[in-house]
């Protein structure tokens, strides 16, 4: 008898073992490559899927299209149940993605948006659009009473890169407010040496710039050097002040506005990125509908309120 | 008209140097801010980074090697510096370790190059790969800011000169004399014209061939200084891609990418060359888009040029040597 019911109790402990086993949900994430921001995401989406008791498995892609197409097959073939996915480049990968969705895995995209995509399921990232309008209306606020051509030096980011194309349509939009402003703009590709040279030829050229927006705030730093060299570094309310403000919350962006070089900057909401991504998954997953495009705003913090914010600040150390 | 000629074709950084004035002339034409004494400076400022790396690629290119890894090396040697900045606050400590780091993996990668003779193409790429992950892994691909003294070394100035021009100049003058002036700039050489010969000859190909990848090293070192600080902080990938900037300037200059032939005047004009470009289309406001067009149909330009100047040397050389043989089978 006891025997009997030994190997009834070690079934049903092989049962619920399988059972649980069954209900343990591992998530694909495949990130473009490591830069600070990425790294705010990814560790938010790692929390949240930690949280969830979910296993993840992660990939980087070090900015390789084709690298990161092959790792997403290879998350396809792992079955995981969700894929979360920063893409290098919609287009390198959707065979990849459409892989995916024949396997029957739903895809969340965050971050950056594949509009064109046929397999992705959801998208959350920030409203870039919203980011930049923000960053150029508190600019178009401080330029407002100046008279004569008002020159501004626009830092793109990358041209090919959505969120940056969408920053630079925001704060141009912002700025069709001034009658009579010139913007230059420089292309960076999110890189700070690149801005560097960028912001100091473009004061060369045009020493009566009056305002700087930087595409990502971690240039704010470049274009200190750059007015510290040419004796025009002024903090916020002095005579000779060069407006300054950008789109992202990393501590350069916290630093120099805390300190009153900047004027103020977008902070993007990270954490809430991150676990937006993990929800969006966990819905799909449960076979929900979900909303396909979702974004997060950003939060403007000016040199007076940055620091009072600072525990909302992803990038503030 | 021949002497002319002659001069034109021994001293190979001469072509880079008149269409640098050209193109100076033409930007001076166009924009009345160009010819400024702080616009020139501020075209040097920007040069120095890439012009002392390509001091070092130059030593590199003309033993007939190549190194792809010189981003990589940046990246890493500047996250050390900023790294030990922020855990001791001792500038000399971070100082050391990031210069002597940089010539460390300078010295890898010739050792790697030497030892298991695999092309140096090859040797760096993977070096690349391994240095800037260690880069990434040593800081958590985060961002780090330098204290502000630092920008020195940016910004600041001696005597007038802003400090990068001054190391610039340094490097320069030191790479001359080691090219020109001592036997292991010969050796450097010899070494590209041909190592074969230069092994039969019991030259040190090993050393020579370690030392220009540590040169290499050290003034990526120095340059990895120098944007640190004129960038403010250390910034994840910070460098990643520069050599093709330093390779381009180094070419420009008319160094030969098969080694041999080549010049540190002439890569130095080159990495100013490739600046002027940059700022040129900055002060014509021209659109954002085109930049890496202009840029890279003047390279190709100069590789063209120089592809055409060595078949017509090379052809040159070959009818002296045919009418050396027939006027020798005369005698005969």
């Amino acid at each position: 008898m006891s025997k009997v019911l030994g190997s009834i109790v070690a079934i049903a402990m092989l049962a619920s073992s399988t059972l649980s086993f069954a209900k343990d949900i591992t998530i694909g994430l495949s990130v473009d490559q490591l830069f600070e921001s990425r790294v705010g995401v990814t560790d938010a989406i790692k929390a949240e899927a930690a949280k969830q008791g979910y296993k993840l498995i992660e990939v980087v892609a070090d900015g390789d299209a084709q690298t990161q197409n092959s790792q997403i097959q290879s998350l396809v073939t792992q079955e995981v149940d969700a894929i979360l996915v920063c893409a290098v480049d919609q287009n390198t990968i959707e065979r990849a993605l459409i892989g995916a969705k024949r396997a029957g895995i739903p895809v969340v995209a965050y971050d950056r948006a594949l509009p064109d995509s046929r397999a992705v399921d959801a998208f959350v990232g920030p409203d870039s659009i919203s980011d930049g309008l923000a960053a150029g209306q508190h600019m178009v606020d401080q330029l407002k009473g100046l008279s004569g051509d008002i020159v501004v030096l626009e830092l793109l980011g990358a041209l090919n890169d959505q969120n940056g194309i969408d920053r630079s349509k925001g704060f141009n939009d912002a700025l069709k407010q001034l009658p009579n402003v010139e913007i230059v703009a420089m292309p960076t590709d999110w890189d700070s040496a690149r801005a560097l040279a960028a912001t100091q030829n473009a004061f060369q050229a045009n020493p009566d710039i009056k305002a700087v927006f930087a595409a990502t705030d971690t240039q704010i730093p470049s274009i200190e050097t750059v007015l510290t060299d040419i004796d025009k570094m002024k903090s916020v309310g002095e005579e000779g002040h060069v407006v300054v403000t950008g789109v992202n919350g990393s501590n350069d962006g916290y630093e120099a506005t805390r300190k009153g070089f900047a004027d103020g900057i977008v902070v993007m909401d990270l954490a809430l990125t991150g676990q937006t991504a993990v929800h969006l998954a966990t819905a799909l997953i449960n076979g929900e509908k979900v909303e396909m495009t979702n974004v997060i705003p950003g939060s403007f913090y000016t040199s007076e309120n940055i620091e009072s914010n600072k525990a909302t600040i992803w990038g503030a150390k | 008209m021949d002497r002319f000629k002659q001069t034109f074709s021994s001293k190979k950084w001469l072509a880079i140097a008149l269409a640098t004035l050209a193109l100076g002339i033409a930007l001076s034409l166009v924009s009345t801010a160009f010819l400024t004494f702080s616009n020139i400076q501020s075209v040097l400022v920007q040069a120095s980074v890439t012009a002392i790396m390509a001091v070092g690629m130059t030593f590199i290119i003309l033993t007939g090697g190549i190194d792809i890894s010189m981003g990589a090396i940046l990246f890493f040697t500047s996250s050390l510096f900023a790294k030990i900045m922020v855990e001791t606050g001792s500038y000399s400590m971070a100082f050391t370790a990031a210069i002597g780091c940089a010539c460390l993996l300078g010295a890898v990668n010739g050792l790697l190059v030497v030892r298991f003779k695999i092309i140096p193409l090859i040797t760096t790429l993977a070096t690349y790969t391994m240095y800037r992950g260690m880069a990434i892994h040593l800081t958590g691909a985060q961002n780090i800011p330098v204290p502000r003294e630092m920008g020195f070394l940016g910004n600041g100035k001696l005597m007038g000169i802003p400090v990068p021009i001054l190391l610039l100049a340094i490097v320069f003058v030191l790479g001359l004399y080691l090219l020109n002036k001592t036997r292991f700039g010969l050796y450097v050489k010899a070494i590209g014209n041909s190592e074969q010969s230069a092994r039969e000859t019991n030259l040190p190909v090993n050393w020579v061939t370690i030392l220009v990848y540590v040169i290499g090293g050290l003034t990526t070192g120095i340059a990895a200084l120098i944007l640190l600080a004129r960038v403010g902080g250390l910034q994840s990938g910070i460098g990643i891609g520069i050599e093709f900037t330093v390779i381009a300037a180094v070419v420009l200059g008319g160094t030969k990418l098969s080694g041999g032939s080549g010049t540190i005047v002439g890569s130095v004009i080159g990495a100013v060359f490739l600046v002027l470009i940059d700022n040129g289309l900055n002060l014509l406001n021209a659109s954002p888009y085109i930049y890496d067009i202009v840029k890279g149909v003047v390279l190709l330009a100069a590789v063209i040029i120089d592809k055409v100047s060595f078949e017509r040397q090379a052809k040159h050389l070959l009818e002296q040597k045919a009418l050396r043989i027939k006027s020798t089978s005369g005698v005969a």
